[in-house]
């Protein structure tokens, strides 16, 4: 099939924690997946590793592949790393006079609180604030003071400018620096000059703008973001230089464009001048790859739910829709960048079970074995139960099926062990107290999606359940049922989602400027502050390659209401540039959405409406691989029953038998019903009773709840 | 019952309070309770006991149990499914006006099996000053509307002209329908939760769990309880309102598995409304109670069960009718969760296995300053100065306090950015930080409070007004523990221009004093700002931990170096001598040692 000196390839690469995935689509139409361990911190070793991986089943070498690669699509999680391990650029900072402490007392209690578990939070005494990227001592104030209109009130004072500089280099021996003024946003005057200053006295310098990463109202973000721009600037762009000069010695000669944690992608020359953007864009990327699939299935209303051995994530695409976080954070540094909402918590199959000794009641997580020692049934050291071990025990996993036979699970040890740690403290049988972890997980994530939905205004009985991850196959369809969703899907791509999204996405730039006026504003007016921003955008995409017709400009304005908190960042529906109708439109649109987000009765018209923020999202389209799709054939999935054992059944209240089916022997069409197991080469599938699973046309598991 | 089944109802019951919160803050809007996060959110047993409280602000959780039982106790016989109540008499249940309780009964199949409860600070509740805080109102009658319990929604239908009356007592009545809209339609979520739950698991196994989760926290807590040692402890605090001084007297016994607070001696009730009634003082004592004793047991009517409280009638504790009460949330409530912070602290502290759960008191005093008038924009602008919600850490036995860390019984707070303000008012910010010298000292520092100065910029009218309930200017109220000195108090400066005409400052970067113009203390009422005038607030830090000349002089260097100590504190309190930046050694141990001397020579002559 491949190797053919016709077919040229697309290869997506996306680093992530533990693995990092390769997918390949050759203009041939077949897909071919790799995988490798992640490499931290030297990455790139990972990245050839995974490539490599994907390439030798075609039968080709990494230089041949290269060779005849037309595109590279990457994502990487350097940047959080850089950041999670304080492994950054030691890092300065220059803001006004007399606000020399924003950074780090992050609008009061906010960052000692932000990022910790309720737990934590119900205990204050024992939290503190992370310390900053940037030390207090290498803060140094300027004199100088815009107005909230962006006038001047106190001129830039150079000379400052100049000794503060030398300062943080010679006595701070810091080697990047963030500048950060009020209302820099508005006039950027003193911020540029500042720059010019230190490109003078400091060549050497990183230096990182807040008015050029995060031109937003509110200090302490745009401060914090520029701060962690700064810190993790150079380590960004070292990485993506090393990497691009090592594919370039494998023989690949095109484009390298690189995913955006807004799940868009940047040439990877732009990507390394905005670190920040490279944030979560692998959980982005697989929030992409279940839209694209979404849209391929008809299903414009995701919910996205990822399980590994640590965390569950989850996002939720509505109406062909992503959301934007509204309050970013990397570790527990907050910053201000278009970033797609992604909830995690740390939730997975290494999520170590315990019995509280005071009150006897069983937890799930928080602790988590994770990869090593991870669960005990893995038999690597792992001397604590976990959800893993919950799985085997109540019949989900089999101890021969595990990674296609690649370990064998040691059922007896952690049966032992079980039964010493968590049933006997609770006074059940093993199979009881598994069966009772299992009921309490499903329950946990439920409500963890009610949350997240109820927080968005939604319904989860107006959404298709995505699950993807080792772990999530075996809980999918139990909570999925719980929340009444329409139906479950285990991708084909599940195992390698992120890579998957890579290849579906688009160029994108995201661009906004921050600007208080009434929803009387006039169309012109608004045409006139888009005029700009789409001339740069068009410009930008144009010194991409990117042709005219393959250039759309998607509008959208924040509204709000006055004296209300809640800004609703609404679509520009109408054709752009906007006629007075169209300007009408958006409000109204803005008013529609505002109630569904928030409520029945939370519009409060009387105080009026305004527009706070202009945002222009221009995408470069990519040309989209097709998912090769199969005919459906028949219903009769015998062929792949492999076996017959006991599995955990809740309508019969335990352990019953079920039917045991082989995912490589399904085919497109097979139709089968709970209870079963179905077995595929990285997860478990489990089927409740009274569900039927089939398999569709690009070989995806449909899980449907049957009638009453 | 089944410990699975169990643990699954605990969990939920957790996420219906949160979803209620979620549901709470989407429908207001307001800054006040989505940025400052001034609300509550709880569940209760038929009975109107605690059955789940939820992260807000702590001291409501035990006052709005008694809203739900004057309620029961009120209609008793005449309350319905889909009824949603309204009480905000701090003689009845609130803490103050301004505060409204809503509270819903919750119905399975036709019975009342559970309560929601909610607040929000409403916008405004018609006292004579505008924004809730009435620093200059004489009387009860003068704070505002006040109910004991009515009906606002009967049977799932609003009762209009109830309504009506209602915001035709409130100055922006618009913003006040938002808030309640926004309470009932979180106690819509919260009544929609538990009835599914119900439905699911059945309303008996519901309320067998939320039995047993109640005796369960009342286990836990008195098992606690009787690993701390047996004593008493005590706390005054002192706080002072436009001249005059009142004291809180609190005597704190633990005994086995029982705790009592006795505020016997504190002052009888004050003229001014920094009073509190006795369902006040109990929530504020259970503010920091709930965190510092209980952070990993489920907050409920068990925790209340191994609690007395003794408050004396008439005192400024337990007040009388008509004393006024609307500061008493930042007044006596406070010093109230100041005081049973630093007795519990004193008794943890006395606990090897405990100790490092005990802290020197947080943030002790708001400053309600609610600014109004027209702003750059000509459009009205009111809101509270929320540096308020900024608070500072104290000490602990381990660590310094958090720098502008917040408060113990409101945990999730935060400022508004300088930029969110100046966008709103007609202010400009000369400079807002850490305020030096602010940190208790001791061998673990408090964490620093801030200061700020603000004046008038492109105001139409010259400058804004504001209200202010300025309290603790006289004593420190962050107390500190195991030897540590309290953190600064409070400091409200105007600064009146001179005669001659020099323009508004545009900077000031060496603080108050660079800032041109005669400086005159404010603290009770209504001000202006206005002109080429400056209005300058200093906000408390926290309770240092320790002898402060036993702290690192390492870490004292870097707190002068840091401009969080001055030269002079690390001198005359730390005994620290800095010699070119560095700690000198030598000069430092005689220092320390003279200090100690000192002292023991400042006993013998007592």
């Amino acid at each position: 099939m491949a190797g053919t000196g016709e077919t040229s390839y697309l290869v997506a690469t996306d680093v992530g924690g533990t693995c990092t995935d390769t997918v390949i689509f050759g203009t041939d139409g077949v897909i071919h997946i790799g995988k490798a361990l992640s490499t931290p911190p030297d990455f790139a070793t990972g990245v050839l590793n995974s490539i490599v991986s994907a390439a030798e089943p075609m039968g080709l070498t990494l230089e041949e592949l290269l060779g005849r690669t037309h595109l590279f699509i990457h994502g990487s999680t350097v940047v959080d790393n850089a950041v999670l391990t304080r492994d950054g650029t030691p890092t300065g900072l220059l803001t006004t006079q007399g606000f020399e402490d924003t950074l780090h007392v992050t609008r009061g209690a906010y960052g000692r609180w932000s990022g910790l578990t309720e737990e934590r939070i119900k205990n204050p005494v024992q939290t503190d604030r992370a310390p900053a990227l940037a030390p207090r001592d290498a803060v140094v104030g300027i004199p100088e003071r815009m107005d909230c209109d962006g006038a001047v009130v106190l001129p830039l004072d150079e000379a400052a400018v100049e000794q503060a500089v030398r300062f943080l280099v010679n006595e701070k021996q810091v080697g990047a620096i963030a500048v950060s003024f009020l209302w820099s946003f508005l006039n950027a005057d003193h911020e540029r000059r500042v720059r010019d200053i230190i490109n003078r006295v400091a060549p050497g310098a990183y230096v990182t703008l807040s008015s050029d990463i995060a031109p937003n109202l509110g200090e302490y973000e745009r401060t914090s973001t520029a701060v962690i721009n700064a810190y993790a600037g150079q380590i960004t762009n070292d990485y993506l230089t090393s990497l691009q000069g090592l594919l370039a010695e494998k023989g690949y000669d095109g484009a390298t464009m690189v995913m955006q944690g807004y799940g868009g992608l940047l040439p990877a020359a732009e990507a390394a001048d905005r670190a920040v953007g490279m944030i979560e864009c692998g959980p982005a990327a697989g929030v992409i790859g279940a839209k694209f699939l979404g849209d391929l299935m008809g299903d414009p209303d995701v919910i996205a739910a990822d399980m590994g051995g640590t965390t569950f994530k989850v996002g939720v695409i509505q109406d062909g829709k992503l959301e934007y976080a509204r309050e970013p954070m990397v570790d527990r540094f907050h910053y201000l960048a278009p970033k797609i909402e992604v909830v995690s918590i740390g939730a997975g199959g290494g999520s170590i079970i315990s019995v509280d000794p005071r009150t006897k009641v069983p937890h799930v997580g928080p602790r988590s074995a994770g990869a090593r020692p991870g669960p005990i049934c893995y038999g690597q050291g792992g001397e604590e139960p976990t959800l893993t071990d919950v799985m085997l025990l109540i019949g989900y996993m089999d101890p021969g099926q595990f990674l296609n036979g690649s370990i064998t699970l040691d059922r007896e040890k952690t049966e032992r062990i079980f039964k010493e740690k968590i049933a006997d403290p609770l006074g059940m049988s093993t199979q009881e107290a598994a069966i009772g972890i299992y009921r309490i997980a499903s329950a946990q994530i439920t409500d963890l999606i009610r949350e997240i939905t109820v927080e968005r205004g939604l319904d989860p009985r107006d959404f298709v359940l995505h699950s993807f991850g080792g772990s999530c196959g075996m809980l999918a369809a139990a909570f999925g049922q719980e929340l009444s969703v329409r139906r479950v899907i285990i991708p084909y791509t599940a195992s390698v989602n992120c890579a998957f999204g890579l290849v579906s996405a688009d160029v994108a730039h995201e661009y906004s400027v921050t600007q208080n006026l009434p929803a009387t504003t006039s169309a012109a007016q608004i045409n006139a502050i888009f005029a700009p921003m789409e001339e740069r955008a068009r410009a930008q995409l144009a010194a991409e390659g990117i042709e005219p017709d393959r250039m759309r400009m998607e509008w959208s304005v924040d509204l709000r209401y006055s004296r209300q908190v809640h800004e609703v960042t609404t679509e520009v529906a109408a054709n752009t540039p906007l006629d007075d109708a169209g300007a009408a439109r958006l409000v109204d649109d803005f008013e529609a959405l505002y109630e569904r987000k928030y409520g029945r009765g939370s519009a409060y018209r009387e105080a009026g409406i305004e527009m706070t923020m202009f945002r222009l999202t221009a995408r470069g389209l990519m040309p989209r691989p097709t998912l090769p799709a199969e005919e459906e054939g028949s219903a009769d999935a015998s062929a792949a029953l492999i076996g017959n054992r006991e599995i955990y059944v809740e309508t019969k209240g335990g352990m019953a038998p079920g039917d045991i089916y082989d995912f490589n022997r399904l085919q497109p069409g097979n139709s089968l019903k709970g209870p079963a197991v179905i077995h595929t080469p990285i997860t478990t599938i489990a089927l409740p009773d009274r569900m039927t699973a089939r398999m569709d046309r690009w070989r995806n598991i449909v899980v449907e709840f049957d009638a009453d | 019952m089944d410990p699975m089944t169990f643990s699954i109802i605990r969990h939920r019951l957790f996420r219906i309070v949160d979803e209620a919160v979620i549901t709470l803050k989407h429908v207001s809007g307001s800054a006040i309770t989505n940025e400052g996060h001034d609300l509550m959110v709880s569940l209760y047993r038929a009975d109107g006991t605690l059955l789940m409280g939820g992260v807000g602000f702590l001291h409501h959780l035990t006052s709005a149990a008694e809203a739900c039982k004057s309620i029961i106790r009120r209609f008793e016989g005449d309350i319905h499914e889909g009824d949603i109540f309204l009480l905000n008499d701090p003689y009845t249940a609130a803490l103050h006006t301004s505060d409204i309780y809503l509270v819903s009964p919750i119905h399975h199949e036709g019975r009342l099996v559970a309560w929601s409860a909610c607040f929000v600070h409403v916008y405004d509740i018609g006292a004579v000053n505008p924004g809730g805080f009435a620093p200059q109102a004489p009387d009860i009658y003068t704070e505002g509307f006040s109910s004991p319990g009515i009906r606002l929604v009967a049977g799932g239908e609003m009762r209009q002209d109830v309504l009506d009356t209602i915001l035709n007592m409130v100055r922006s009545p618009e913003m006040v329908t938002l808030d309640l809209r926004s309470m009932i339609a979180c106690n819509n979520v919260a009544r929609d939760r538990m009835q599914s739950l119900m439905t699911k698991y059945g309303a008996k196994e519901v309320d067998g769990a939320c039995a047993e989760l109640v005796n369960q926290s009342e286990d836990l807590f008195r098992a606690r309880l009787r690993e701390l040692p047996d004593g008493q402890w005590q706390s005054r605090q002192y706080l002072d309102v436009n001249g005059e001084t009142a004291r809180v007297n609190l005597t704190m016994t633990k005994k086995d598995d029982r705790l009592i607070f006795d505020f016997s001696g504190s002052d009888p009730q004050s003229p001014y409304s920094i009073n509190c009634t006795k369902w006040a003082s109990l929530g504020g004592l259970f503010a920091p109670l709930f965190p510092l004793l209980c952070y990993d047991i489920t907050w409920n009517e068990g925790v209340l069960r191994p609690v007395e409280m003794i408050a004396p009638e008439g005192s400024i504790v337990n007040c009388t009718r008509p004393a006024p009460v609307s500061v008493a949330t930042v007044g006596a409530i406070q010093s109230v969760n100041n005081a049973a912070c630093s007795t519990i602290g004193k008794m943890l502290g006395a606990s090897e296995k405990y100790r490092n759960q005990s802290t020197a008191v947080w943030h002790a005093n708001h400053f309600a300053i609610f600014k109004f008038g027209r702003n750059q924009k000509g459009g009205d602008s009111i809101g509270i100065l929320t540096e308020t919600f900024a608070g500072a850490g104290g000490a602990r036995s381990f660590a310094d306090g958090v720098e502008i860390g917040g408060e113990i019984p409101n945990p999730i707070s935060r400022m508004a950015n300088v930029e969110t303000v100046e966008a709103a008012f007609p202010v400009r910010y000369l400079f807002r930080r850490r305020a030096p010298d602010s940190g208790g000292p001791g061998e673990y520092r408090g964490g620093t409070g801030g200061e700020l100065a603000l004046v008038p910029h492109k105001a139409p009218d010259g400058g804004i007004n504001y209200v202010i309930s300025g309290k603790g200017s006289r004593h420190p109220m962050s107390e500190g523990l195991a030897g540590g000195y309290p953190g600064a108090p409070n400091s409200y400066v105007w600064v009146k221009a001179p005669e001659d005409g020099a323009n508004t400052p545009v900077t000031a970067a060496g603080g108050l004093d660079a800032i041109s113009g005669t400086q005159e203390r404010v603290s009770w009422g209504v001000y202006p700002l206005m002109g080429r005038d400056a209005l300058y607030v200093r906000w408390n830090g926290g309770g240092g931990h320790g002898d402060p000349i036993v702290r690192d002089p390492e870490a004292v260097r870097s707190d002068v170096a840091a401009g969080l100590v001055t030269l002079q504190s690390a001198g005359d309190i730390y005994g620290v001598a800095l010699r070119d930046g560095a700690v000198d050694e030598t000069e430092t141990m005689a220092k320390r040692k003279s200090i100690r001397s000192a002292r023991l020579q400042q006993e013998a002559s007592e």
